[in-house]
């Protein structure tokens, strides 16, 4: 019975594309009085919850110099224990639940997600409750969990495309805090034991109530769920700290940039654009998003010419920004032959040129938009990939609420759209490009 | 509801002459979602690639998923599959090669008629192979040996302890051997393996009821013949521990090791050995003996696991894929990359605890902890009908009821007694095969070999009894001597 109603609520929901709805769960969204925020959605799928808390903090709100790579390693901070559940206490639960339970850390957002049987519920949330109020840690711990950190950062590097990624930031960014990866500079992460009073500073201005949602999908009833998030986090203490994020001055040129990797590798080239901030209500957003999958996706011309016929390289990637503020366009290619890397830069740079002055055509449009929806509708087939979906729209607006007014914008986009964006965006001023090669032996 | 229609059809096909397509078997998942699963399983895979051609299995594969087919040129397929956001997915592992993919219910018929074209009517076009040919290789070149410091030793554990067996190479192949590999090596292939006996059909979610049947018919007319017998695989037996380092200029040393173990899922002692696993190392999770021991405790790394079963590209998945299972497995712990400085305590100190697992066992109070843990976690290693439609697949290929029913009833009946007899029996702290992946690997070699010692020095004050543990473990001698340490250059590796 439930099923069939799910099916249809699915089904029909999705069918009535033309209204833009796309996100097909009813769910509930309660703010207490503390700022801080419920996001209930009851989902079919049986006996399984999914816990995530996103705190809308990440490296973009390390704004001291030399302090990079804090919010991350506040990732690994919270598991590090309460007086009432300390890391044994906290584990042991956990474990007794048989739940999966993780964190993440990107620009924008830190979240700690738990999946689990729905029976335990209440003493999830009442556990995670009190770390978020309570977090204490020893010095001793601080810096035995800074290795850890280092850690993760080693096994990171032993890829190149992580340290592309580090310099594309860093050339392209003069002032604003996406200047740095959410790892950090190495050697921030190298003094990170030495910064155990400016984490208990960090800890102190960001996690409070009024930077935080709950998000819990699965088998529960949005009442229920309210009553405990009420009972164990309603007197969690607000903060008043707002970090000044200094903006990024308008770039007045194209920048280039080189890595010299140590070791044998594919060259790698990475172009990257000066792009927006995220917006559910301005369509450059979505419009750049339909653009990096028609001039560079698997199924565009340049693809099918670089990867498929020619086979210089043996991948074609974009990022497209979906950021708090403005960040970067980025379209990268790994090439099988160094001697091929200038003709690469000059097909991208091409195909750049192409969308800024052609119209593309209706059909493919129209291919693209029936994609973003299917595949967005696709992948919320289980309560953990809703939350996780949710969360990373819940870190930019705090509500489910965006991704329906993102899908209408989709649904509006013309070719002429698309060609303003690559005119607004996709320019030398705005550029930066980075050339990775490796060692040749 | 799993339903597996014609396991007994199988056993009895030959004897009845019942329909050719009965040697298909089929795993059924039928439920009211919108989203439609697919999975075909070959049992076959990289352990019967000829024996001077390893990556044959692979690349054949990989022309069916990635490649055109004989109407439509690769682009032609990736055009119609662009609307409806569907791929076709592909593995190949040593004993199973996968095809999966999912559609939404508006657009199975397009779906269903590419993936079958894929599957039945190959393209074999030489531009196609040559791509995937390059990317297989640039693949082992520069995904496994330049960039993946950990996969790579894991990988190469497999082929040190399965030397000499069907399951020796890498199941991509070799790169002197990939590039010898023609397109009617691939045909050949295909034409013997690629047979109704060795397909599993596994569909799950909303598909209507006459679609499985059409799926079935379809396939006959792969070749329907018995399957060759199956080689046995017998690794051979280690008489002391041994190490291969694999050289390359990377920052830090990641390692892992570990010995065949003769228990596979289905197999008597396959669930007290899984209750220590999940004791001892589970993938990913804090809450491992290894990991709180080196992590937790010690700050040396980001994480140390442990593993009954082949688990590829654990450094980026967070549950074990489907569809990898095998007739031999083995025991194996993972540690993260170390610091120099602290890698060989790092390896001390993880056959230090293996040492006291194999010594003392589990104690009552883990063991009540972890017999809870896994009674609940198998609810969500299957949260996805995906992941559920794979474990069904596995559970037909190991002869078992469906994966959550026998992991609870056989933990539920499970003691601590049984579980400690089990690893006694089972595991062990010596005749190790270890891998390291570092760079000056004479200089790890020194520090590795005999009772060291190998000191290790925090950035922090450490409790007493962990101080105290660090002059064991400093001295704990882990049995390597310098002849069994070889050293090779990460550019013969696979090669």
């Amino acid at each position: 019975m439930i099923r069939d109603l799910f099916l249809l609520l699915f089904t029909a929901t999705f069918l009535r594309a033309a209204d833009g709805k796309v996100f097909p769960f009813p769910y509930t969204q309660e703010d207490l009085p503390n700022g801080l925020r419920l996001v209930t959605i009851s989902t079919d799928f049986p006996n399984i919850v999914s816990v995530y808390i996103v705190v809308q903090t990440g490296s973009r709100n390390e704004v001291e110099l030399g302090k990079t790579g804090f919010a991350h390693l506040f990732e690994h901070m919270m598991f590090r224990g309460t007086e009432k559940y300390p890391p044994e206490k906290y584990n042991e639960i956990l474990s007794r639940a048989g739940a999966a339970s993780n964190a993440s850390t990107s620009n924008d957002l830190t979240v700690y997600h738990t999946t689990f049987s729905k029976e335990d519920l209440p003493t999830i949330l009442a556990m995670e409750a009190d770390r978020f109020e309570n977090l204490q840690y020893s010095l001793e711990a601080f810096k035995t969990e800074t290795g850890a950190v280092l850690g993760e950062f080693n096994k990171n590097s032993a890829n190149p495309g992580s340290k592309l990624g580090e310099v594309v930031q860093d050339t392209a960014f003069d002032r604003h805090t996406y200047k740095h990866t959410t790892m950090g500079f190495l050697k921030d992460v190298q003094d990170m034991p030495n910064q155990f009073d400016y984490s208990l500073k960090f800890f102190d201005r960001y996690y409070r109530p009024e930077y935080t949602t709950i998000i819990v999908t699965g088998d529960v009833d949005p009442k229920q769920v309210l009553t405990l998030v009420d009972k164990s986090w309603g007197g969690w203490k607000p903060g008043s700290y707002h970090a000044d994020i200094p903006a990024e001055p308008k770039q007045q040129g194209p920048r280039e940039s080189h890595v010299d990797w140590p070791s044998p590798t594919l060259p790698i080239l990475a172009v990257a654009f000066k792009g927006p901030a995220y917006s559910d209500t301005r369509k450059d957003t979505v419009a750049l998003d339909v653009l990096s999958t028609l001039a560079f996706g698997p199924n565009s011309d340049l693809y099918q010419k670089l990867v498929v016929r020619e086979q210089k390289l043996d991948t074609l990637g974009t990022r497209s920004p979906i950021s708090v503020d403005p960040d970067l366009f980025e379209i990268r290619a790994r090439i099988k032959r160094p001697e091929d890397m200038q003709y690469v830069r000059e097909e991208i740079l091409k195909t750049v040129e192409l969308f800024q002055t052609e119209l593309v055509p209706v059909d493919k449009l129209e291919a693209v938009k029936s994609r973003q929806r299917y595949s967005f509708v696709m992948s919320l087939d289980n309560s953990e990939a809703i939350a996780s979906t949710v969360s990373r729209y819940v870190a930019l607006r705090r509500t489910p609420d965006t991704i329906d007014k993102l899908y209408a914008l989709y649904g509006q986009l013309t070719p002429e759209d698309i060609r303003a964006a690559a005119r607004q965006y996709l320019v030398e001023s705005g550029r930066t490009i980075v050339s990775l090669t490796g060692a040749s032996k | 509801m799993i339903g597996i229609r014609n396991f007994a059809a199988l056993l009895v096909a030959t004897l009845i002459g019942v329909p050719a397509y009965s040697q298909i078997r089929t795993v059924t998942l039928p439920s009211k979602s919108p989203i439609v699963t697919i999975r075909l399983v070959f049992t076959t895979g990289s352990f019967v690639d000829p024996d001077d051609k390893p990556g044959v299995a692979n690349l054949t594969a990989a022309m069916l998923a990635q490649g055109g087919t004989r109407d439509l040129t690769y682009r032609q397929v990736t055009e119609a599959m662009f609307p409806i956001a569907s791929t076709v997915d592909r593995e190949v592992d040593n004993e199973m090669t996968t095809f999966s993919g999912s559609t939404h219910i508006d657009n199975l018929e397009a779906f269903y008629k590419l993936f079958r074209s894929m599957l039945l009517e190959p393209g074999w076009r030489e531009d196609d192979f040559k791509r995937l040919k390059d990317n297989t290789i640039n693949n082992i070149r520069v995904g496994l040996r330049g960039n993946n410091d950990e996969e790579l030793g894991k990988e190469v554990l497999y082929s040190q302890l399965y030397r000499g067996t069907a399951y020796g190479h890498y199941s991509a192949g070799a790169i002197s051997y990939i590039e010898k590999i023609t397109t009617d090596d691939l045909k050949r292939f295909y034409q013997r393996h690629y047979t109704q006996s060795n397909l599993i059909v596994g569909i799950a979610g909303g598909y209507p009821p006459e679609f499985l049947d059409r799926m079935r018919k379809d396939f006959t007319v792969l070749a329907a013949r018995d399957n060759d017998p199956a080689p046995a695989i017998k690794p051979p037996s280690i008489d002391h521990t041994r190490a291969l380092i694999v050289e390359k200029n990377t920052r830090s040393v990641a390692y892992s090791f570990g010995f065949p173990i003769d228990v596979k899922r289905g197999d008597p002692d396959y669930p007290a050995l899984l209750l220590m696993q999940s004791y001892f190392g589970p993938h990913r999770m804090g809450t491992g003996r290894l990991f709180q021991r080196i992590r937790e405790v010690r700050g040396i790394n980001y994480g140390d696991y442990a593993y009954i079963e082949y688990f590829p590209r654990g450094g980026n998945l967070m549950e074990p894929p489907p569809n990898v299972a095998r007739r031999s497995q083995i025991f194996q712990i993972w540690i993260r990359p170390a610091e120099p400085p602290q890698a060989a305590f790092a390896l001390r100190l993880a056959v230090y605890e293996l040492d006291t697992l194999v010594k003392d066992g589990i104690s009552q109070a883990d063991f009540d902890r972890t017999k809870e843990f896994l009674t609940k976690y198998v609810n969500v290693l299957t949260k996805t009908k995906r992941a559920e439609l794979g474990y069904a697949i596995d559970s037909l290929y190991y002869g078992i009821p469906d994966y959550n029913s026998y992991i609870k009833n056989a933990v539920a009946k499970v003691t601590r007694e049984q579980v400690n007899a089990t690893i006694r029996k089972h595991l062990r702290a010596d005749r190790l095969q270890i891998v390291a992946v570092s760079a000056n690997a004479e200089g790890l070699k020194k520090q590795l070999t005999g009772s060291g010692p190998s000191f290790i020095q925090y950035n922090s004050f450490k409790p007493a009894d962990v101080l105290a543990e660090d002059k064991i473990v400093e001295r704990f001698d882990i049995g390597l001597h310098p002849d069994d340490i070889e050293i090779t250059a990460v550019d013969k590796v696979f090669q």
